[in-house]
Formats: C-alpha cells, structure tokens, sequence
C-alpha cells in the first residue's frame, strides 16, 4: 500500500523536522540572547580547570559552526550534559521523571476528549440555548485558570477540608499489587482533574463550532431530509467531519499541554519532569531546564506521531491529505 | 493557562474567516456593532475590561505604592484592608490594583510585540506564495512545541526583569498570531480585488497596504485581545516561578511571594485575589473576543 | 507503556464514577494504627544529593547522612558539647596534643566494630584531600594515632584550643573499611549499599518521592534500641504543599524550619504542635570595607543607624527572634555572652549627620546623598532575608542612603560571596557556636568567610590569644574584646538571632530538641527516641 507507506514517511519525517527545530532554537537562542552561554553548560562555582574542560568539550571555545556541529553530535548520542546541582547526567535524571509526565498528561488527555466530546456535541445540537451559554462560558472560565491558584484551591477543599484525597506525590511507596495501582490513580485525580479543567475549554468549543458548520453542510440537510433521526445525523455524519480538526488541535494542545504539566506538577508535588523544571528554575540548572524542554519536545513530537498515524490508520481521507 | 493557544483555533478568529473576507465596509461594521449590543455576555466583558484599564492607569489614585510594612501581618480581609494583608502586613489590595498595571503592560507590551511579527510573518507568508511554505513550516514547527518549558529556559538565562517577560513572552506567541493572520490573509489575496490591483501595477507595499492589511484587520484585531490575555497567563507563571521582576508587584509576583512565604494555602486572601484578578482578565478578555466574532460572522450573528 | 494505560483505565474509570462521592473509603492517615509506631513520616523540601557525609552539604542530604554517621560530640541547647560517641577528651597540658575515649558498643551495620581506627581514617583523608568545612577548622592537624580501639590521640602544631570541639562536633565518621577502598574519598558517591552505623540505615531511595531508614535494632544510645521501626523523608516542592500534608496527616513532621508566617498561621490548629528552638547563628550584613567609602567608618555607622532593628524583628521575623545586642557574641551562648553589649541605635537623623560629617551632599535635593547607591546581595530563596532586606532598603531610604537589592540563586549568591563581589552582604550564619574558632574564619586579615574583609592587627591578636588557651574561662577575656572591636568598628552588623519555629504532628512526642536548624528535633538522638501516644 504505497500511499501508506508515503504517509507514513511523510509523517516521520517531520518529526524528524520538528526535532530538529527544537534543537536548532534552543541551541541559538542560548547562544544568540544575551547572557553567557557558558552559564548553561558550566557552573561559575566549579573549579577553573573543570569548567574549562567542560567548555572545551562542549566547543565553546571554537567556531559556532563547530559548536553547533558537537551540540548536535553529542544530543544524538543521547548526552544531555551533567546537572549542575545534582552531580548525574541530565538524562537519567530525567528519563526517572518522564513516565509519571506521560502517565499524566496522557490521562489528562484521555479524560479530556472523553468529556470534551459529549459537551461539544451538547453545546451544538443545543446552539444559543442556555446549555450551549453555560457551557461555552464554564469551557472559557476553564481555560482561564491559573493553575496553581487552582491547584491550591483543591488541594485544600478535597486534601485538608474534605481529607479525601492525598495532598501531593505520585504513590503511596509501600502498597504492592493492586493497591499499588490503586494508589497510582487516587493520586492521580487532583493533578488530572487540574489540566482536565484547563484544556477541557478548548475542545468543547472548537467541536462545538466545527459541528455546528458540519451540520449546516448539505450532507447532514440530505441526511435529516431522507428522515434519518437527528441522533444519527450528529454522531454518524456530523462528528466524523468535525472530528479531524479537533484531532489536530489534540496536536496542537499537546506541547500546551506537558507545558501545563510544569505548574500542575511543582503544585501537586508529582515527580515528574515538569516538578525538575521547578526545581532547576529555583537552583538555575540550565542543563537540567535545557534537557527537560528538548525532552518534553521530543515526547510531544512522538506522541503527534503516534496520533497521526492511528488517526491516518482510521480515516483514508486523511492519509491523502 | 499559561500558554493557551486554545481559543483561536476554537470558537474565535478562524472560525469565521469567510465572513471577513471582505474588507470591512461602513454597513459590515454597523452590523457587527449592531449584533454586538445585542450580546450581554460581550457588553460585560468590555465594561469589565474597561474597568481594569482604569485601574491600571489610575492605580496611584485608588491606592498607595505597597512598600514598608504594616502592623497587622496576615491579617484577613477587614474594612481596613479589604483583601486582607501580607506576611510583612501591606495591604493586598494596594498590591492587585498595582499588579493590574503591571501585568496588563506586560501583556499588552509583550502583546504588541509578538502582533507585529507574528503579522509581517503572516502577511508575507500569504501574500509571497514562495515564502509560504517556509514560514508556514516554521509557525507549524514552533506552534507543535512545548512553549512554556522554553519561556523558563530563556528568561532563567536572561535574568529576571519586567523587559526579559516581555520579550520572552512575545518571542514564543507570535507564531500563533502568524497562524491565523496567515489563514485569513490566504483568503483574501485570491480576492478579485487584489488581484485587479496586481494587475494594474499596484507595488506590492501598496497591495499589502491598501488590501490585505485591511482583510486581516479584523483577526488582528482578536488577537490583540487573546494574545494579551495568555501574555498575562504567561508573565503569571514565570513570576509564579520567580522569573519576573522582583522589583515590581504584578500578579504572579503577588502569588510568587506568597508561595515564597509558606501562606499560599493557608492565608487564603493572598492567593485567592490576585487569582481572580487574572481570571476575570483573561475571562473578559476571551469572551469579548468571541462576542465580537460572532457580532462579524453573519451565520451567528 | 502497558503500565501507563492501565492505570490511565483506572484514573478514567475513577474520574467517571464521580470524582468526590466514590471515594470515601481511602482514608489517607497513613501514620499507621497503635502501639509502638511503626513508622515516622518527615517532610523536607529536596533531594539528597549526596550521601557522602564528608562532602554533602545541603540541609537534607545533612539530616540524612546524620542518622546513619556517628560523630564524636553531640551538641547542649547552649553550644556546649555533649558526649556522643566520644566520652572523654582533653588535651595535653602543653596543648600540642589532644585524646578522646570512644565508646565500645558502636557496630557498623555490616558487623564491624567502629573503632579508633575508623576516627584516624577519616581525619587523615580530610586532612590529606582538604574536604569540605572540616579541613578548614582544624589547621593545627599533625598526626592522629589510635592507642587502643577505644583511644585516639591527635597531635598538633601548635596548642588549639578549639580543636577538640571542631573536630568533635563536625567530623562524622565513617568506616574505614568501607572508605579506603574508594580511591579518592571526597569523590566517593557512596549511594547504594550503605554501611553506616546511626540509628537508621537508608535502604530505599524513590528520588522525587521518598527515602526509606529501617531501625538498627541494636543502637546503644536508646535503651532498647530507636522506637520507631522506620523513617521516611517525604520530598516535597515546597512548603506550602508540605503543610497541608502535615494538616491532613500525612507526614507526621516537616524538617524545614518554618517560615514565620507560616509558623503562626499554624499555631491554632490544635493537630500540631509547634516546637521553638534556638540558633546557633545570628543573621547579619557585613560591608565590604575593600569598597569606597564603605571603608569609613562613618558611613558604616551610618548604615548601622539606618536598620530599624525592632522592626525586622517584630514584622519580618514575626517576633520570632531576639537582638543580639549588635554582639558576634549571641545570647544563645550564653557562657560567652558580654553582657555591656548594646544594639546601634535606629536613628535616620544620625545616619543623615554622619554622611554628612563624611562630606556626602544632596545636590539635586532628590532626598538621596549623591554618589552613595550601595548593592545588597542575598540568597533570594531564603524567606526570611528577603523580606527584611526590603526593610533595610526602605528605611536606608529615609536617611538618605540608596540600596539596591539584587535577590540571587543560591549558588550565585555564594559566588558572589566567595569573590567579595558585593557592596553589602546580607545573610546568615547556620551554625557558628565556638567564637574563638568562628571569629578566625570570619575576621582575620585572611579569613576563609571574612566578607567584611577586616584587617584589623589588634583584633587578629585578641582572636590569636583567646585560641591559645585551651579552656573557656581564659579564652572569654579576649573573645570579649575582639567581639567589642568588631561592634564598634562596625565590621559585623548582627540583626538578629532567629528562635525556630518547627512543627510536628500532636500524636508525636518525646522528641529531643538540639540547637540550629540542622539538628532541631530531626536529630539522630530525636528521632530514635520520640514516640506516638
């Protein structure tokens, strides 16, 4: 099937494409802005000698060509630098973190779409009733929330107040079997819960206005006209079309989305990458912020990949486009 | 959320590109200022947005710089200090009304910045058919990547001040305006119109002038008011994080402090009305845009 | 991947059963149920990055390693030091050399015996590799010798006398047949198989999450061996989240002193209980007197009547602290204490006089003297110096003087320190309990933290001459007058000496309390003893 394989190369492709942007901004922007792009690499409180060799390791004492050539080298290599503060390579550090990022923020996801999909039908069958107001403007306040002032606010009503959920953490280190999973998930309902309510917003209202163009298409007037029940029309006809924008806005939303995961996770004490970004912000361990941001990208660039792909799998209309 | 680009690919400017696509004429903007007042949702959200500019400008009038300290430290809200007080007892009050001109400047600033690239870019890349697919490439790459763990990485390397925010903010929002600037320029161009004025001999400075510049209007106009908003969700995290300008009070720097002084989750009015401040900010601001693109596009309206 | 998706099942399946209802039966007192507890949950706010003893540095990695590594002093409330692994010591009445007996009943918890010979191994390689704060408080190090299993001798250049107290209270010790098979000790990571011989051994480390100590039964300093079967240091992102854990139950203790906002939002709650305890240091601003016109006096005197030291007290610090009396001699020591001692006055007016006895004016009347804008450096993580450099900026503001603060991370900040790269420095001392020793590092011509960078020839000979005495009593006459040199000098301005405030769960008692933020009740000794009731 050589459209598939075309669509498939075309999609690892710009992957590849975006990594590589990733890299190259970061790469000049460190260089470029003002500051000392030595800062990011060695620590002014580390020996003369140890800092020049880092430099020299990393180049900076040659020409950009040069540098950006070893930066791209030792990236590929999978070499993030060393932490200023924690005396490991960035990578390790990180790669502990990611699982709970992913487990996250792909839950967050999840629970997203399966909300955001039933309201933004909602509001669209219902367009300019009460329902369809209240929905858009609860879907605008959503997006609208600062996430650790929200973040506060729930800790304290469902962890202090209501003592019904853990105040911070990932699990409970002791439980074993099930429990252990239990554990994982009850922990996992008030940061979910916080990204669910800042994202939720977007999806409910660009389904909500793809659909209600959907429905005003010819097919869905053909359709309701041969008498085919309104029900049908929406989640047979209507949804299918609208639902490739909103796929590609799940794109979109997911750099916004591990982006969110920085606040929600230093709030909720989750010990993910977004809780090591806090953490180097306050220490300023740029290898440590440099590797997270190229990292997070990376997962966002895979997991676009991923959904495009399923998504290309799914719909053959997509694969052509 | 920090660094929503949410609603611009939702509900607001590129839902409505095909109404717009007309240079705005004296009957279009009526109509849309007629549909407009109609919206109680729209007329809310501009008085309360006008509110919060007068706060901004007039801050010295309705209260005293916050500095010094007071007496009664974490206090509560009272008739003395309607927000309550901070842990070195400055009114809280003082200190949103203040934040107001600072997180509102930072984000119109930041705002107007990242307009202006994010425009020329747009408008380049509709208008000169070659430079689309490089710019679109770059707006689609830059969109796809997780822009707040990148604003953390530039502003800790560039220091802590109020011009860093601005220009690390607006360096990581123009692409999405370039976005949508670009998709209504696209339908604009074809125009007739411009074509005619192609024909014709029309530099292409004039063309962009007198016809594409005023197409695009109407989505520059919404992302000024969007952009801002997640500009000031976005100075709101990085002073959460201890990036803004520790010499000034905005609201994430209000929050920031609290953090800092272990009364975020216990002394609740430190926390709860900065956090207002900026939802009913980026709230107003959000629904003043979807009211306005609603009043323009002829469907809803 | 597999493990992500079904948990992912299971975070949906509980959000759409209804996210607050359902869940009623998790009950998140996790403290665990009667008798004798089982376990002690401790919150602290980082990782610990090092497990090496002689290196680590940060407060947690110094809490940790103080449970699994002996030392040969404890530490009174008042300074004082107490017998610990060492029961006796004395020097030689020349002073050129000193002995401590050890106790026989330490194991390390692979089986061996501490001994002597673990003492003289770790001397030795901080004295031959200069390790960490150690190796600069005990120049007068020769040779050390163990006599017999229980004795050490150590010899010395000259007589010292802070040796004794120095190396007993901040040397730990660690097991030479461990450690000599390393190769370069201050390189040693030493984070996995630990061999230590504390009341509790680390066994697992979650970082980002918690480490896990499980109880050496055979402890000899509490009878019966510690109370608690196992600790858990919980990490959280910062306080905040970490006193609603404490509120909620879910950890038992927060390790961190709090900060005095918190500590008094916190005093209600009839869940917790606060303990008070006292500093073994005193915060301060020290001006560069290597910098124009810091090096007059007047404009010191100057700057030292623009503090309105009541204020920082009463507001920053929330009453939380007493005065000092302007003194390096802090009343928590109260052997060494000058009682004639007296705080500057806060007087703007003054301030304004001096300056302009120095020839500074106001030429373009803005209320500032021309030429005088003076930088403050701080460690802006620090809450408590953060708000009161605000203060000194506003009230130096009201006698004329302009101060620009500039809030630093960390390890900038001590950068900064380190190259004397500052107009102002504003900070504070964690632990400075031995004057003649402490006053040597801070104020001698060449001292290792003489941030004022004094060179002061009649005060270097006071410090000398107190450390040549090898008993309190004949070294107070000179530390008392030095400590007046450096008042009246102004090469020190001492603000304040903090009382922190820690909190801990109600059902938890019996703790033991040691001066410092590093010991407080997270101490070896406290731990092992307190119990639930």
């Amino acid at each position: 099937m050589p459209a598939g394989i075309r669509f498939l190369l075309h999609r690892v492709l710009r992957g590849l494409l975006t990594m590589w942007f990733a890299v190259t901004v970061t790469f000049f922007l460190l260089r470029l802005l003002p500051g000392d792009p030595a800062l990011a690499i060695a620590d002014p409180g580390m020996t003369e000698e140890l800092r020049a060799k880092l430099l020299a390791d990393y180049g900076l004492d040659r020409s950009l060509g040069v540098q950006y050539w070893e930066y791209l080298t030792q990236l590929a290599q999978g070499n993030l630098g060393v932490s200023f503060r924690q005396n490991q390579p960035v990578l390790d550090i990180l790669l502990e973190r990611l699982p709970w990022t992913l487990l996250l923020a792909g839950s967050a996801l999840a629970v997203t779409v399966a909300l955001g999909i039933p309201l933004g039908v909602l509001a669209a069958t219902h367009a300019k009733s009460g329902l369809d107001r209240f929905i858009q403007v609860g879907g605008i306040t959503g997006q609208s929330l600062f996430v650790p002032s929200i973040g506060v606010l729930l800790l304290y009503v469902f962890g202090v107040q209501l003592g019904l959920l853990p105040i911070g953490g990932a699990m409970d280190g002791d439980a074993t079997g099930a429990a252990a999973w239990g554990s994982i998930a009850v922990h996992l309902i008030l940061p979910c819960l916080s990204l669910v309510l800042v994202q939720l917003g977007s999806y409910v209202l660009t389904l909500r206005s793809t659909l209600i163009d959907a429905l005003g298409e010819d097919y869905c007037t053909l359709a309701r006209a041969k008498g085919m029940p309104q029900r049908r029309v929406v989640w047979r006809h209507a949804l299918r079309n609208a639902l490739l924008p909103t796929t590609t806005l799940v794109g979109l939303q997911l750099g916004f989305l591990v982006g969110g995961a920085v606040l929600t996770e230093s709030i909720y004490a989750y010990p993910g990458v977004g809780r090591s970004i806090f953490e180097a912000v306050g220490q300023l361990d740029f290898p440590v912020l440099q590797g997270a941001f190229l990292m997070l990208a990376f997962a966002v660039i895979v997991a676009n990949l991923l959904t495009d792909v399923a998504y290309g799998l799914l719909d053959p209309r997509v694969r052509t486009a | 959320m920090t660094i929503s680009r949410t609603s611009a690919a939702g509900s607001t400017p590129t839902a409505g590109t095909t109404a717009a696509a007309l240079p705005p004429s004296e009957s279009v903007a009526q109509q849309t200022w007629q549909a407009f007042r109609r919206n109680p949702l729209g007329l809310a959200s501009a008085a309360v947005l006008i509110l919060l500019i007068l706060v901004a400008a007039g801050a010295g009038l309705i209260a005293d710089y916050p500095s010094g300290y007071g007496e009664d430290v974490l206090a509560g809200p009272s008739a003395a200090h309607w927000f309550g007080t901070d842990d070195l007892g400055r009114d809280v009050f003082a200190q949103v009304v203040w934040g107001t001109r600072v997180s509102i400047v930072v984000g119109l600033a930041a705002s107007v910045l990242a307009i202006v690239i994010g425009v020329l870019v747009g408008v380049a890349a509709a208008y000169f058919r070659y430079a689309d697919a490089l710019l679109g490439v770059i707006v689609d790459l830059s969109l796809s990547l997780p822009v707040l763990p990148l604003m953390i990485l530039v502003a800790a390397l560039a220091g802590p001040s109020v011009s860093t925010l601005v220009v690390v903010i607006a360096l990581f929002s123009w692409p999405e305006v370039a976005r949508v600037v670009r998709s209504q320029g696209l339908a604009v161009v074809p125009m007739p119109y411009v074509s005619a004025a192609r024909v014709i001999g029309g530099s292409h400075l004039w063309i962009i002038r007198k016809h594409v510049l005023p197409g695009v209007a109407p989505v520059i106009a919404v992302s000024v008011v969007l952009t801002t908003s997640r500009a000031v969700l976005s100075e709101a995290g990085l002073s959460f994080l201890g990036l803004g300008d520790p010499n000034s009070w905005s609201w994430g720097a209000i929050l920031h402090q609290a953090q800092r002084s272990g009364s975020l989750a216990t002394a609740w009015w430190t926390t709860l009305f900065p956090s207002l401040a900026i939802l009913l900010l980026v709230v107003a601001t959000t629904l003043l845009a979807v009211a306005y693109n609603d009043a323009r596009n002829p469907r809803t309206r | 991947m597999r493990r992500t998706t079904r948990t992912l099942a299971m975070a949906v399946g509980l959000l759409s059963i209804g996210l607050v209802t359902a869940c009623s039966p998790s009950d998140p007192d996790a403290g665990g149920g009667a008798g004798s507890a089982e376990r002690l949950t401790i919150g602290t706010t980082a990782d610990v990055i090092n497990y090496n003893p002689l290196v680590g540095n940060s407060r947690t990695d110094t809490w940790v390693t103080n449970l699994m590594y002996p030392r040969l002093m404890g530490m009174g409330l008042d300074g004082t030091r107490t017998p610990y692994l060492g029961t006796e010591w004395a020097y030689a009445p020349d002073g050129k050399s000193a002995k401590v007996t050890l106790r026989d009943d330490f194991t390390w918890t692979d089986g061996e015996k501490v001994t002597a010979d673990d003492v003289v191994f770790t001397i030795k390689a901080i004295a031959a590799e200069k390790i960490g704060v150690v190796a600069g408080l005990i120049p007068a190090f020769q040779e050390a010798t163990a006599l017999s299993p229980t004795e050490v001798e150590f010899t010395l250049s000259e007589p010292d006398g802070t040796f004794l107290e120095n190396v007993g209270f901040w040397m730990p010790i660690v097991p030479e047949h461990v450690f000599s098979k390393v190769g370069k000790v201050a390189e040693f990571a030493n984070d996995a198989d630990w061999v230590s011989a504390g009341p509790y051994q680390l066994t697992s480390v979650e970082r980002g999450q918690r480490y896990v100590l499980k109880r050496v039964a055979n402890y000899p300093l509490v009878d019966g061996g510690p109370k608690t079967a196992e600790l858990v240091f919980r990490v959280f992102p910062d306080v905040n989240t970490e006193a609603l854990a404490l509120r909620n139950g879910e950890i038992d203790l927060i390790a961190n002193a709090l900060p005095p906002a918190l500590a008094k939002t916190l005093e209600g709650d009839s869940k917790l209980k606060l303990v008070k305890v006292p500093s073994l240091g005193w915060a301060h601003m020290q001006y560069n007197l290597a910098r124009k016109p810091l090096d007059k006096l007047e404009v010191r005197q100057a700057l030292a009547a623009a503090v309105d030291y009541e204020a920082i007290r009463r507001v920053a610090l929330q009453g939380s602290a007493v005065s000092s009396n302007s003194s390096v001699l802090t009343p928590t020591l109260k052997q060494w204490q000058d009682p004639s001692a007296t705080e500057y006055a806060y007087d703007p007016a003054r301030a304004k006089q001096l300056l302009t006895g120095a020839g500074f004016t106001d030429g373009n009347g803005d209320g500032l003297f021309d030429g005088l804008s003076l930088r403050m450096i701080y460690d802006q993580a620090d809450p408590n110096i953060a708000k009161w450099a605000q203060l000194v900026r506003d009230s130096s503001k009201e006698a004329g003087i302009d101060i620009k603060l500039e809030g630093l991370e960390r390890n900038t900040y001590l950068a900064k320190t380190k190259e004397r790269d500052f107009d102002i420095y504003a900070g504070s001392w964690a632990i400075m309990e031995n004057p003649p020793a402490n006053l040597t590092l801070a104020f001698k011509c060449d001292g290792f933290i003489n941030y004022a960078n004094a060179c002061d020839p009649a005060l270097d000979k006071l410090i000398d001459e107190s450390r040549s005495h090898l008993d309190q009593p004949s070294q107070k006459t000179a530390i008392q007058a030095a400590a007046k040199i450096i008042s009246d000098q102004v090469y020190d301005n001492v603000l304040y000496v903090e009382e922190f405030t820690f909190a801990h769960s109600a059902k938890w008692s019996n703790f033991l309390v040691q001066p410092s933020e590093l010991l407080s009740i997270v101490n070896p000794q406290s731990l092992a003893q307190a119990t639930t009731d």
